[in-house]
């Protein structure tokens, strides 16, 4: 049977909107129907799609799985434009470096295309530059999929109702949310040593110079809040032991674990089958 | 010595929408020590922000002694208005209260006897001397907000923005912070202060700002802002004035700011008074 959002009071979900009722601090389902997904099936198809991608090969198979479990997803949730531009910018150095060292220097290569200096780019290292990017582009963009579509806290409330245990919950949630904190607490460090004569916007040297005044306190000061956050922690019963009540937990269906199953066996049967040679 | 205006200054928050400053009209002259108090959110610490430059404005102009700050490099204007931030953790990076007091004045070139000079003359300011070598992370959170205000000090700016000093301070820390705010102003440099402490604001600016909602709901002396005529625009922002001007009010003594003003005031010593 298809369940649906838990509340502890479910007479407060009104049958036409599953959002009504729930306060922003505990939970809210999404705004369309993908972002509304279980997290765990979001990020099972992040999982099989980056590590299909890398299994298939070539250049076919990955650019069907971009378009299949990327692209038309985030169509869907409306995120593609975002989609687009983060995945590009996650794996924009990887994709550029790979391209360049396989279009220049792929072993082999014997259909020169174009020669500079010493160094020439062949078809070959062309076609396997190609290979390579759309496999870096199936990864980057299943991640960014799951990272626009999932809020870090629905993910971590729902391992914890499958009996993920809270200490490892925590430190998924932390993990994922610590770059967000991180980033704001750099840019307050950098106004502050900015303030004190600290010139970030002049030669690379001087950039360069300016990495330790800022990085230091971002570590150090993390460093510290890890320690009173355990000791906030704790003082709330971080650590007692047994079941803990969850207010909320993002909805799941039988048919989405249908689907969660679908995507690892299709995934087991694609190792399979690479594995026994069906397939070059 | 270094004047500070704002003529219309007005700062939007793209993000959020925010008019944190809507329209300020400001002239702090060289040498006096202005405090700016305001419930949250009022756009007090917007408005020092772009006294240094890290926040320009969306509309209007800042002139820092008389050149128009839109045309500075933050690091250019560094060398004119120090800031002092409110938690020193996001600024304190070296291994000694040594070079973290050298820092600020070394990035403005300064050396030898001048940088030593300086250092120790904040040191001492802020009741550091001796802890050169301690580490500073050794020091407690009080005293760390002293290193933080000693480190800007020895750059020797003209002026000094700082953004609520005496948060976390026990009375030795909030006297200390006094007393360096008094040298500074002795030295003839300019001191501009946010701060929630309405005593420490009565007893030790000669000028305050209220701001509410991005505007100067309110500008004078201790004794004007915080006396009866005023109090119903202090409230409109739910500040409250000192226990002495509410006492001093009660007891029919006039604006009374600070306890010192109060007791000359009850006891008849004229010249207590004027000091006071």
């Amino acid at each position: 049977m298809a369940r649906s959002l838990r509340l502890t009071d479910p007479a407060r979900i009104p049958a036409n909107s599953p959002g009504r009722g729930i306060p922003d601090v505990i939970g809210r389902p999404g705004p369309s129907p993908f972002h509304r997904l279980n997290p765990l099936t979001k990020a099972t198809l992040a999982t099989t799609t980056a590590v299909a991608a890398v299994v298939l090969g070539g250049l076919v198979g990955p650019s069907i799985l971009v378009g299949a479990a990327v692209i038309v997803p985030a169509a869907m949730a409306g995120v593609l434009r975002r989609l687009l531009v983060m995945a590009a910018i996650l794996a924009l150095p990887i994709a550029l470096s790979a391209f360049l060292i396989n279009l220049f220097f792929f072993p082999g290569g014997e259909t020169v295309l174009l020669r500079i200096g010493p160094v020439a780019a062949t078809a070959e290292g062309l076609g396997f530059a190609m290979e390579i990017l759309a496999r870096i582009l199936a990864i980057s963009g299943a991640i960014t999929l799951f990272y626009l579509t999932t809020r870090p806290a629905d993910l971590v409330v729902d391992l914890e109702r499958r009996g993920v245990s809270p200490r490892a919950a925590f430190v998924i949630n932390a993990s994922v949310q610590t770059v967000p904190a991180m980033v704001e607490r750099a840019g307050q460090i950098t106004a502050a040593q900015r303030a004190r004569g600290l010139d970030t916007e002049g030669s690379i040297w001087r950039r360069v110079r300016g990495i330790v005044p800022i990085v230091g306190p971002v570590i150090l000061g993390s460093i510290a809040e890890v320690e009173e956050r355990t000791m906030a922690l704790e003082a709330r019963g971080f650590s007692r032991p047994g079941r803990r009540t969850l207010l909320w937990s993002p909805g799941d269906s039988s048919r989405e674990a249908v689907l969660r199953w679908a995507m690892v066996l299709a995934l087991a049967a694609l190792i399979v089958g690479r594995m026994s040679g069906a397939w070059q | 010595m270094t004047e500070l205006r704002a003529s219309d200054l007005v700062h939007v928050y793209p993000a959020a929408g925010v008019r944190a400053l809507d329209g300020i009209d400001l002239l702090i002259e060289a040498g006096e020590t202005v405090a700016l108090i305001g419930q949250n959110g009022s756009g007090k610490t917007t408005l020092a922000r772009h006294l240094n430059g890290l926040l320009r404005p969306s509309s209007g102009r800042v002139l820092v002694d008389g050149r128009d700050a839109a045309e500075l490099t933050v690091a250019q204007l560094a060398a004119q208005v120090g800031l002092v931030f409110q938690d020193p953790d996001r600024q304190v990076f070296a291994g000694s209260v040594l070079a973290e007091v050298e820092f600020g004045p070394r990035n403005l070139g300064r050396s030898g006897d001048e940088l030593r000079g300086a250092v120790r003359e904040s040191l001492a300011a802020c009741g550091l001397e001796g802890e050169e070598r301690t580490n500073p992370y050794d020091l407690g959170q009080s005293r760390r907000k002293l290193l933080a205000l000693a480190s800007v000090l020895a750059m020797r700016t003209p002026v000094v923005v700082l953004d609520e000093p005496t948060t976390g301070q026990d009375p030795r820390g909030v006297e200390r912070v006094r007393a360096a705010i008094a040298d500074i102003a002795s030295k003839g440099r300019t001191v501009l202060a946010i701060s929630h402490d309405m005593r420490f604001v009565a007893e030790t600016f000669s000028r305050v700002i209220v701001l509410r909602s991005g505007r100067i709901i309110l500008d004078g002396s201790p004794s004007e802002v915080f006396g009866a005529a005023a109090w119903d625009a202090l409230r409109s922002t739910y500040l409250e004035p000192p226990l002495s001007a509410r006492i001093g009010d009660r007891l029919g003594q006039g604006s009374t700011p600070t306890d010192a003003s109060l007791i000359a005031r009850l006891s008849g010593d004229e010249a207590q008074e004027q000091k006071a």
